[in-house]
């Protein structure tokens, strides 16, 4: 028996370890893939760490820093290796995990769970057309050109205007297409400013705003698209439709935490569409907590690594057998898309670490916590917020004391 | 004289910047806080980034190395970086931070692996 098994060996799986195992905690991490490190290894532009090491590294670099500490702390790794089944009745935990070597058993005290997210898919957005090869995600792309230098196609178009698009973009200009060409519903691009000045602007990248794919035309290779301009409401302006020749389509629509995966009957947000956690990120179900880009996607490496840093705390007290309390539960409302912690209910000293996104676009806001009754408890001012920018909190547990559910909203300064 | 229009990246908001430099001195419009005007100079008299690409590498479990500028260089020169390194071939096992090439495109700057590769 250990104390406790992480699931997923990307940066925030590998953080929990190596915090629980500095922790004199016996830890193992189990990943499906062939090395540690998760996305990470296929993110070789640099920006990652900012906030958490004080420098800017690449994501391979930003990865083995925790790889080296996991190894040389004596972190068990298991590599190829997929969970299939997991128990939870009770302290015991059983995970049920396959790979080459054949089918193992494990008992643990704790999971923490930390696969990540997934890509969004055609299908969820309904696209239209043919199925022709030279479809692909934008992760896969990634994958396929920093991993194995493969060039997906020449002439490209990008469905999309969030940061892993335009990251994408720039691997494919820098690399040497033809022609690229980013579309997407909104407005403007949804991702960070950071991100479409140094991925698309520097370069003169083409996009097209209030765009969309109506379907894609190929037999055996994509032959083009047919793009259509759409409204604010994202409805189709008829007579706008045009033909575009291209022989690739990359689909960068965005990530969603990859709970399909979680074998438990842990409860979901559907706002974040992860797992509901608590302010040390541990699920709805005892002894298994959820990290990173799980819980909710961040815009950072860096945040996701912090709530795994603050779940080892949590594990830590868990496995000691401190107390919980009633819990508070914490509620978006109005201006505030998602938030995470959904509840507060452990008994602690620390301020407890938010993470929310702004439904709207506003300068000189006010981040407001407020009780039931509507009274502010406590405010953070902000300069500018935005949706596609995450905003973290620290909330003094004093203001939850005496409350049942406290709401966060966004107000004018 | 300059002109240029870029995006702010020092805050979400991303101040739209239009930018006029005469030489050494810029003037900046669009900016709502200072910040922006000094990113505005910094990114018109000197706008540097980080250059990544992969090399191919032989006998490591991966065909590619990750490699990237072991410092920011000008950010017109990214595409002929990354075509200068189009060739190359390097053999594992190399260290993360290994010098791969010297003074890449006469940048003056070296490219740099960015991981461990064991040979395998």
């Amino acid at each position: 028996m250990i104390d406790v098994a992480v699931v997923g060996g990307g940066p925030s799986g590998l953080a929990a370890a190596v915090r629980l195992a500095e922790k004199g905690f016996d830890v193992a991490i189990i990943e499906v893939m062939g090395e540690l490190g998760g996305m990470l290894e296929q993110c070789i532009h640099d920006g990652f760490g900012t906030k958490f090491f004080g420098e800017t590294l690449s994501g391979p670099e930003f990865a083995e820093r925790f790889v080296k500490k996991a190894y040389s702390l004596g972190i068990q790794v298991f590599l190829n290796t997929y969970v299939k089944e997991v128990k939870a009745g009770g302290g015991l935990k059983e995970i049920v995990a396959v790979s080459s070597s054949g089918v193992q058993r494990l008992e643990t005290r704790v999971i923490v769970y930390a696969i990540g997210c997934r890509e969004r898919n055609g299908f969820e957005i309904r696209l239209g057309g043919t199925r022709p090869a030279g479809v692909y995600t934008a992760g896969m792309v990634q994958r396929l050109i920093n991993l194995y230098g493969v060039l997906p196609g020449r002439r490209i178009l990008i469905m999309g205007g969030g940061d892993v698009g335009m990251i994408v973009a720039r691997h494919l200009h820098l690399e040497g297409v033809e022609s690229i060409l980013i579309v997407f519903p909104e407005a403007g691009f949804a991702g960070l400013p950071r991100n479409v000045q140094q991925c698309v602007l520097d370069f003169g990248i083409p996009f097209r705003p209030r765009t969309v794919v109506k379907k894609i035309i190929g037999k055996e290779r994509v032959e083009g698209v047919v793009l259509t301009r759409v409204d604010e409401k994202w409805n189709p302006i008829e007579g706008t439709e045009e033909f575009y020749a291209c022989d690739t389509v990359i689909l960068a629509l965005g990530l969603v935490p990859y709970t399909c995966e979680l074998k438990l009957g842990v409860r979901i947000d559907p706002a974040t569409r992860g797992p509901e956690v608590n302010e040390f990120f541990e699920t709805s179900v005892e002894g298994v907590f959820a990290v990173g880009n799980l819980v909710q996607v961040f815009d950072y490496v860096d945040d996701a690594v912090e709530t795994a840093c603050i779940a080892a705390r949590g594990v830590e007290k868990y496995l000691n057998g401190e107390l919980k309390t009633s819990p508070v539960r914490l509620v978006p409302s109005g201006k505030v898309r998602m938030i995470v912690p959904q509840r507060v209910e452990w008994v602690d000293e620390e301020d407890v670490v938010a993470f929310l996104r702004p439904a709207v676009e506003k300068s000189n806001a006010r981040i407001e916590v407020r009780n039931s009754e509507g009274r502010v408890l406590g405010g953070f001012f902000r300069r500018y917020v935005r949706p596609s920018t995450l905003e973290r909190i620290e909330v003094s547990r004093s203001l939850f004391s005496g409350q049942r559910e406290v709401t966060v909203d966004i107000a004018d300064s | 004289m300059q002109t240029a229009e870029l995006l702010c990246t020092r805050c979400p908001r991303g101040c739209l910047l239009r930018v006029k430099a005469v030489e050494s001195s810029v003037a900046v419009e669009g900016n709502e806080c200072p910040v922006g005007e000094k990113h505005a100079a910094e990114e018109v008299l000197n706008p540097r980034r980080i250059v990544s690409t992969t090399v191919r590498i032989l006998g490591a479990r991966l065909p590619r190395l990750p490699v990237r500028t072991s410092e920011p260089v000008l950010k017109s020169r990214a595409r002929d970086i990354v075509a200068a390194l189009k060739n190359m071939v390097v053999e594992a096992p190399v260290k993360g931070g290994q010098v791969i090439l010297k003074n890449v495109a006469d940048t003056g700057v070296d490219i740099i692996a960015e991981r461990d590769m064991e040979r395998v």
